[in-house]
C-alpha cells in the first residue's frame, strides 16, 4: 500500500509534478544525447585509428622509431611473418615500405610519407580504399603505370585540385535540391577556375548571401571540386645507398579520411613500383600492420610479440593513438560524470518540489503518524514518492533520448562548419551517435540514487513533524 | 474491566512568560464498553487530556495505564506501534487520505498492522457495511459528504480493532442529520460490539447520547456523571 500511496501522492498536484518530470525528462534526454554523441564520436575515432591509421598492432625495427631512416627495416622478417601467419589471433597483416619523400607537381610541393603496399594485403588491413573521394579516381583499380593515391589535402598542396562551376556542374546542381534562384546567382563566377578552396569561398561570397552559403555552400563546393587525375608527381627520397632517388608517379585516386594529419602525411604506392627504385631487392619492409580478432586484447598480443622478438618495436593501437585509447577507456566515466552533473542540478528542483509537497500535507502526515505510521514507513513513503517522480521523468527521457539517438545515428550530425578543427585532430566532423544498453542501466541506477539522496531532506522534514502539532495545522 | 487508568495526571505548558496548567492532577478510570463524553469550555483541557490518553502528548507528571501498559514506559517508536494496535482516532476534520478510496483508507491501517490481505479485504467490507457505506468502497473522500467522510474515519478507527476509540469533536463539522446518523452508528457499535468510545465535545447532541459525562474546568474534573440507561 505504501508503494501505491506514494505513486498516487505524486499525482496530487499534477501541474507541479509535470514541471519536475519535464525537467528531469529534458535533463535525461540531454544527458543521453550527449553521451550518445560522445560515444559515437569516440567509437568512430577508435575505428578510424585502428582500421585507417595504425591497425591493432604495428611492428617495426626498434631503431626506426628513433630515426625513420630507410635502412631500418624489420629484422628476421620471415620469422615474424611466419609467426603472424600461424597465430590464430591474427585476422590479417600487411607489410609496408615507408619512405620519407618530397612530392612535387608542376605547381606545388609537399613533404609526405610514401607508403609502399601490397594491394591485396593492405585492403585486408586498412580501409583507406573505402575512403576514396567520389568521382576522384580509384584505389589502384587502374591499368595506369606507376600509380599513386594521394589525399585531398595533398592534392590541394600540390595544386592539382581546383574548383570550377562548369556548365556540367551547374547542370548537376540544377538536378539537386538547390533552388534555381541560387543556381542562377552563380552565373557570374561560372567557368572561372579557383585554385584554392579559400579563393572559391571568396568567389561564392561575392554572389551568394551568408545564409545561402551556409545552406548550400558545401554541396556547391563539393560539386565544383575538380582533381587533375593522371597528373605526374615527382617523388624524391633517399635510397638504401644514401643517394637521392626520384620516381615519377601518376595520380590515380584521391582519398579523404577524417584525420587531416594522416591525410597530409600519407600517399600510397604499390610496393613493386617503388622498392627497386629505393634499392630494395629482397622484400624488405619497414612496418607490418596487423589486424586482430575482435575479442583479442591488443596489449596482450603486443607483449607476447615483444617476448618472442626482442629486436622489434611492437606497439598496440593504444600506444599509437593514445587520444583514441584514452577517450575510449574513460568514456564510461565521462558519461556518468555528465549524467551526474545533470541529475545533481535537477536534484535541487526535486528537493524543492518534495518540500512543498510535505508542507502542503503537514496535517495529513500528522494524522498518519498519530494513527500509527512509524518513522520508517514515513521515510519510505517520501523516498518512494521522490524516486517515482524522478524515475517517471528519467524513463520518458531515456525513451526520447533513445529515439533521438536512433534517428541521428542514421542521419548523422554534421559538424563540418567547425569540422576542420576536429579533423585536424583526427576526429570526424560527421558524427553518428550511438548508445549501449549498459548506459541506460547505469542511468537508471543513477536516477534511483538521485531520488534516494533527494528524498533525505524532505523525509527529514516530514520526520521532524510532531503529530499533535501537525494535526492542528490548517 | 479497566481499559484506561489515569493517576494524578498533570500537564503544564511552559509559555515564554507564564505557565499554563492544562490538566491538573486528574484521576480517571475508563471501563471497557463505556460511551464517555468529556465536556467543558474551550481551554478546559479536554483535547490535552485526550492527546495524552492517545499517547500523542506526554504528561508533566502522573501516569496513564492502557490495559496493562504504562504509556510512560514506552519509547517513541513503541508508542507509535502501541497507537497502531490499541487506539483508534477520529478527528474533527475527518483527515482521510484524499488519494485513497474509502475502502483503501480503511484497509491502509490494517496493512500497517501487517494483517493478511484476505482478512483485510473481508474486514474492510464488513466495517463499511457497519457504517452504512458498503456501496461507497471505491469512492474518494472528495466524492463523499462530510458525514460520509466522518463515517469512513470511524470505520478506519475501528479497523485496527483498538482497545478504545478517541474522538476529538467528531461532530463539529457536521450538520444535524449527519451528526445524528454518526452518533447512531457509534452508539450501535458500542452497544453491539462493546467498543469503548471517548469523545471530547461541545455538542449537546453528543452529550445527550453519552452514558458517562466528565466535565472539565481549568484542567480539573469538576463532575463525573454516569447516566442510567
Amino acid at each position: 500500500m505504501i508503494w501505491s500511496l506514494s505513486w498516487k501522492n505524486i499525482w496530487r498536484n499534477k501541474k507541479r509534478s509535470f514541471i519536475v518530470i519535464s525537467a528531469v525528462t529534458l535533463g535525461v534526454v540531454a544527458g543521453v544525447f550527449t553521451a550518445g554523441l560522445m560515444k559515437g564520436w569516440v567509437d568512430q575515432r577508435v575505428e578510424a585509428a585502428i582500421y585507417t591509421e595504425v591497425s591493432h598492432i604495428k611492428i617495426r625495427n626498434q631503431d626506426y622509431l628513433l630515426n625513420e631512416e630507410i635502412k631500418y627495416t624489420i629484422p628476421d622478417q620471415e620469422k615474424v611473418v611466419a609467426e603472424l601467419k600461424n597465430n590464430p589471433d591474427v585476422v590479417a597483416f600487411s607489410n609496408r615500405l615507408k619512405l620519407t619523400a618530397m612530392a612535387a607537381s608542376s605547381r606545388g610541393n609537399t613533404a609526405l610519407m610514401l607508403v609502399g603496399i601490397d594491394l591485396n594485403d593492405e585492403k585486408k588491413v586498412s580501409n583507406v580504399f573505402e575512403k576514396m573521394v567520389p568521382n576522384a579516381g580509384t584505389f589502384f583499380e587502374t591499368d595506369m603505370g606507376n600509380p599513386v593515391v594521394i589525399s585531398d589535402r595533398t592534392a590541394e598542396a600540390l595544386r592539382i585540385k581546383s574548383y570550377e562551376l562548369s556548365a556540367e556542374v551547374l547542370d548537376s546542381l540544377a538536378q539537386s535540391d538547390i533552388p534555381k534562384s541560387v543556381i542562377s546567382k552563380l552565373e557570374p563566377i561560372a567557368g572561372k577556375k579557383f585554385i584554392t578552396e579559400k579563393l572559391f569561398k571568396k568567389g561564392l561570397n561575392t554572389v551568394l548571401s551568408k545564409s545561402e552559403i551556409n545552406k548550400y555552400g558545401g554541396a556547391i563546393r563539393s560539386a565544383a571540386t575538380h582533381y587533375r587525375l593522371r597528373s605526374k608527381i615527382v617523388f624524391t627520397f633517399t635510397g638504401t645507398d644514401g643517394e637521392m632517388r626520384y620516381q615519377t608517379l601518376k595520380v590515380c585516386g584521391i582519398y579523404k579520411t577524417t584525420n587531416a594529419m594522416f591525410d597530409q602525411m600519407n600517399a600510397f604506392v604499390l610496393k613493386n613500383d617503388i622498392a627497386p627504385v629505393a634499392g630494395f631487392t629482397s622484400g624488405e619492409n619497414h612496418e607490418i600492420g596487423v589486424i586482430l580478432k575482435e575479442d583479442v586484447n591488443a596489449r596482450h598480443f603486443r607483449d607476447e610479440m615483444k617476448g618472442k622478438f626482442s629486436g622489434l618495436n611492437v606497439m598496440s593501437w593504444q600506444d599509437l593513438a593514445p587520444d583514441a585509447s584514452m577517450s575510449s577507456e574513460y568514456m564510461n566515466i565521462y558519461y556518468y560524470i555528465i549524467m551526474g552533473f545533470i541529475l545533481f542540478a535537477l536534484a535541487f528542483g526535486i528537493i524543492n518540489t518534495m518540500l512543498m509537497a510535505i508542507l502542503e500535507r503537514t496535517k495529513e502526515l500528522g494524522m498518519l503518524m498519530a494513527i500509527g505510521m512509524n518513522k520508517k514507513r514515513v521515510f519510505r513513503m517520501i523516498m518512494l514518492e521522490t524516486i517515482f517522480l524522478t524515475m517517471v521523468g528519467a524513463i520518458v527521457g531515456m525513451i526520447l533520448g533513445y529515439f533521438v539517438i536512433l534517428i541521428t545515428s542514421h542521419t548523422g550530425l554534421d559538424f563540418s562548419s567547425v569540422g576542420e578543427g576536429f579533423e585536424a585532430m583526427g576526429w570526424s566532423a560527421m558524427v553518428y551517435p550511438e548508445i549501449e544498453l549498459q548506459f541506460f542501466i547505469g542511468v537508471t541506477i543513477l536516477v534511483i540514487v538521485t531520488g534516494i539522496l533527494s528524498s533525505i531532506i524532505p523525509a527529514r522534514k516530514a520526520l521532524s513533524l510532531k503529530p499533535i502539532e501537525a494535526i492542528r495545522t490548517e | 474491566m479497566k481499559v484506561i487508568e489515569i493517576k494524578n495526571l498533570t500537564k503544564i505548558y511552559n509559555g515564554s512568560s507564564v505557565q499554563v496548567t492544562a490538566v491538573d492532577n486528574v484521576d480517571l478510570v475508563i471501563e471497557e464498553g463505556e460511551f464517555t463524553a468529556i465536556v467543558g469550555p474551550s481551554g478546559s483541557g479536554k483535547t490535552t487530556l485526550l492527546n495524552m490518553i492517545g499517547g500523542l502528548d506526554s504528561p508533566t507528571s502522573g501516569e496513564i495505564v492502557v490495559g496493562n501498559t504504562n504509556l510512560a514506559t514506552l519509547n517513541s517508536k513503541q508508542l507509535v506501534d502501541f497507537r497502531l494496535h490499541n487506539i483508534g482516532f477520529v478527528f474533527q476534520a475527518y483527515n482521510l487520505i484524499p488519494v485513497l478510496t474509502a475502502g483503501e483508507n480503511i484497509s491502509f491501517i490494517m496493512e500497517m498492522q501487517g494483517k493478511p490481505k484476505k482478512m483485510i479485504t473481508k474486514r474492510t467490507i464488513e466495517i463499511l457495511k457497519e457504517v452504512g457505506l458498503a456501496d461507497r468502497e471505491k469512492s474518494r473522500p472528495n466524492q463523499l459528504s462530510g458525514g460520509q467522510q466522518q463515517r469512513v474515519a470511524v470505520a478506519r478507527a475501528l479497523a485496527s480493532k483498538p482497545k478504545f476509540i478517541i474522538a476529538d469533536e467528531p461532530t463539529a463539522n457536521l450538520d444535524t442529520k449527519s451528526t445524528e446518523n454518526l452518533l447512531d452508528i457509534m452508539e450501535e457499535l458500542n452497544r453491539r460490539e462493546n467498543i469503548t468510545f471517548i469523545f471530547s465535545t461541545h455538542d449537546q447532541r453528543v452529550v445527550n447520547k453519552a452514558r458517562r459525562i466528565i466535565v472539565l474546568e481549568d484542567g480539573k474534573i469538576v463532575k463525573d456523571e454516569q447516566k442510567n440507561v
